[in-house]
């Protein structure tokens, strides 16, 4: 009999496309020591490596800001964990419908989506639109209804271009690491969800006033504060705070100041409205009506500035149609522009200019040379044997330098299952330069130690910080709550939401614990599935701004010590014993 | 008993105001039964739940009467409701609904004087006003608003 939980369905829906088969797993096999989205679904990767996982945390749909899924498969970009996740209304549409997630394993004949409709789950021919836009995908299967979720690739993802992503509407994506691509190897080109069943919390009436104390929690942060207006500043802000390179990796560019100007001119302009997602106060969406089309825009991750700074346009207008690009396809922004830059030291394409559209239009088709860009930065250096800059298993770097930030320069090396997008949201090094006061107090209640603000700090108080930042950020992706407004928010406040909607008592140690156990499973299964070392490109560390060697390693090997693992990055029998991973060793 | 106004222009599409609803009047986390709805117009996003209207077209087609003001609150009568849901059909904004788990007609009922949708709007989106403070420009809005008015 399957056992009555709160908060969870209960149900994962294990989907076999080889053999066209449906069924239902119980979650409570996972949910005790691997919580939910990113933990739960690293285990079950663990257990059917070719899978594509989709999973909601126990607070996904019940707390405010608890609109996020997480999706993991292997990464075709690094061929190790890849993981990346969502918020948006697709996520809480899951839950409705019945299912804390989906899993898809084996790879259909002919392209198919999967309709989920409450507890009536089919197979359908993708045929008639395969080959369509994002944008044009979500029309096709939801003719505009309001209560229809998709999750979708586009056209990148279908040619296995491997830095698509999935996408979920016209504005959340779930970028990085390539696993657009694997839903297209996989043909599977959309998840149609329709949802009515609710879900149900242990205890409403606690979770009516922690709801609440929430909500004030998040709106009292600065984050909320920041986010009023930020669309407007945002370019000109991330010029002065975090760094962006230039071009392939340049340090300057004479035109970045007046770059980022126009940027703010165009969202004052443009900026008609905001929007959220299911259950988020933060309103962290722009809409931006730019030749009679709106499309929602956020800029934490930083997408449009890449545009403006990595592509080096100066003309707000290209660098929305790139963003615009880049989203009906369903790319990764932050890898396109790498590879379109490094592409433009080649020779192939002029940064700043309307060549950048149909550059990115033939690795979308795969055309010409695009074939070879479109298989990422690290196999395009290879082929034509000019050294390019990317992170940990080939993956492209994100859109700020690495070079001055040496937090990002370790999460960049060692994290398992993708970017620094996984591990170090707000880290105090990436804000010092504007808010040095704030950065400082964050390092030293943390760590006790000042200098773990620093950006250029090679210290192991920095080390410290960002395994307690990743800690959060696993936590985050785990309870399927953003991790921008979990960082707002006491964790003693996200456990009595739990209680509340789960009926399960949780401390703040336990909470570690999990993140612990869950990191180290990421690392497990990278040593057993995957290969390649704990590095990031040639290139980072030469020339005037490189990262020293010698100190990057020292802090790699503090930051094994810290998870427990020995000098090899292996973690210590033991300490898999203790963290109830001692089978797996 | 108050009134709800909404600020269209305020609302960022977050559905909290759904979310509250459900939670308080059934227990569940469900837009689809809350009272109050989050709908899509041309790209944006609102609430709309019942306005109380005047000479509501939900009375009118009731074929049992057995829909009716209490107060200033328009409550359906369980007993004499035969669930044809004519006045889910005749409603211009979709402020019925049928609730298919427990069979019954629901609707907004100001949560006793205390909405919960407005209290817990992160954007005051959903104002609550005393019935006399409703200011005229905005009833008439609202008439406009469903080409009631010229």
């Amino acid at each position: 009999m399957v056992m009555r939980m709160f908060g969870y369905t209960n149900k994962i829906l294990f989907v076999d496309l080889t053999k066209r088969q449906v069924k239902t797993e119980p979650t409570d096999r996972y949910a005790k020591k691997f919580l939910g989205g990113r933990g739960i679904a690293t285990k079950i990767l663990y257990e059917h490596p070719d899978a594509l996982v989709f999973m909601t945390g126990p607070l996904t749909s019940f707390v405010p800001s608890g609109s996020r899924m997480d999706v993991v498969g292997v990464s075709p970009i690094t061929g190790l964990l890849g993981g990346s996740s969502t918020g948006g209304d697709f996520p809480s549409a899951l839950k409705f419908a019945g299912y804390d997630g989906i899993v898809i394993t084996g790879k259909a004949e002919k392209p198919i989506y999967i309709k989920i409709d409450n507890d009536e789950v089919s197979l359908e021919s993708a045929e008639e639109f395969w080959g369509l836009n994002v944008f044009d995908t979500i029309d096709y299967l939801t003719h505009g209804h309001p209560d229809l979720r998709v999750a979708c690739i586009g056209r990148a993802g279908e040619r296995m271009v491997k830095f698509a992503g999935i996408s979920f509407s016209h504005r959340n994506l779930a970028s990085r690491g390539g696993l657009g691509a694997v839903m297209g190897a996989k043909k599977l080109k959309a998840i149609l969800v329709h949802g009515t069943k609710g879900a149900n919390p242990y205890n409403p009436m606690e979770l009516m006033s922690v709801f609440q104390e929430i909500q004030e929690s998040i709106m009292e942060s600065g984050e909320f504060l920041r986010f009023k207006d930020w669309h407007r500043n945002f370019v000109p802000t991330i010029l002065n705070l975090r760094m962006p390179y230039f071009g392939d990796y340049e340090r300057e560019w004479e035109k970045a100041q007046e770059a980022a100007l126009k940027a703010r001119e165009f969202f004052e302009k443009h900026t008609v409205g905001r929007a959220s997602c299911f259950s988020c106060p933060l309103r962290c969406w722009g809409l931006v009506q730019y030749d009679g089309e709106t499309l929602p825009i956020n800029l934490c991750q930083g997408t449009f500035p890449a545009a403006v700074f990595t592509l080096k346009i100066d003309d707000p207008e290209l660098a929305w149609k790139v963003y615009q690009k880049c989203q009906s396809e369903g790319l990764d922004m932050m890898s396109t522009v790498a590879v379109v830059a490094y592409a433009s030291r080649l020779g192939k394409v002029t940064l700043g200019s309307e060549e950048i559209l149909d550059f990115i239009e033939k690795i979308v088709r795969r055309e010409g040379e695009g074939d070879i860009f479109a298989e990422g930065i690290k196999k395009a250096s290879e082929h034509f044997g000019v050294p390019a800059v990317y992170v940990k298993g080939g993956m492209e770097s994100w859109s700020s330098d690495i070079r001055p930030f040496i937090g990002s320069a370790l999460i960049s090396a060692v994290a398992d299952s993708g970017s620094v997008n996984r591990a170090l949201y707000g880290f105090p090094e990436f804000y010092y330069y504007i808010k040095k006061e704030q950065a400082e107090t964050v390092a030293t209640r943390f760590v006790g130690d000042i200098e773990a603000a620093y950006p250029w700090s090679y210290s192991s108080s920095k080390v410290k910080l960002a395994v307690l930042w990743e800690n959060m950020h696993i936590i985050a992706d785990s309870l399927g709550v953003c991790v921008i407004a979990l960082l707002t928010t006491p964790l003693e406040l996200w456990a009595q939401a739990h209680k509340a909607v789960t009926g399960e008592a949780i401390t703040k140690e336990e909470f570690m614990m999990l993140a612990e156990r869950i990191r180290s499973l990421e690392r497990l299964f990278n040593l057993k599935y995957g290969k390649g070392q704990d590095e990031i490109s040639e290139r980072l560390f030469t020339g005037e701004y490189g990262i020293n060697r010698e100190e990057l390693n020292r802090m790699r090997l503090v930051y094994y010590s810290l998870r427990g693992w020995d000098e090899n990055g292996v973690p210590d029998p033991n300490m898999l014993k203790m963290l109830g991973l001692g089978d797996l060793g | 008993m108050p009134y709800l106004i909404v600020h269209e222009n305020r609302c960022i599409g977050c559905h909290t105001c759904e979310m509250v609803c459900s939670l308080s009047h059934e227990g569940v986390i469900n837009p689809d039964l809350s009272r109050i709805h989050v709908i899509g117009y041309k790209g944006e996003k609102f609430p709309i739940m019942c306005l109380q209207c005047e000479d509501a077209p939900c009375e009118l087609v009731c074929p049992m009467e057995a829909i009716h003001m209490d107060g200033n609150i328009r409550v359906v009568d369980d007993d004499k409701c035969i669930r044809c849901k004519m006045c889910t059909l005749v409603c211009p904004i979709g402020g019925v609904l049928y609730d298919y788990i427990s069979h019954k007609m629901i609707r907004c009922d100001l949560c006793g004087g205390d909405p919960q949708c407005a209290k817990y709007c992160p954007m005051d989106a959903i104002e609550v006003v005393p019935d006399e403070g409703v200011p005229e420009s905005r009833r008439r809005g609202v008439r406009v608003l469903y080409g009631e008015a010229d």
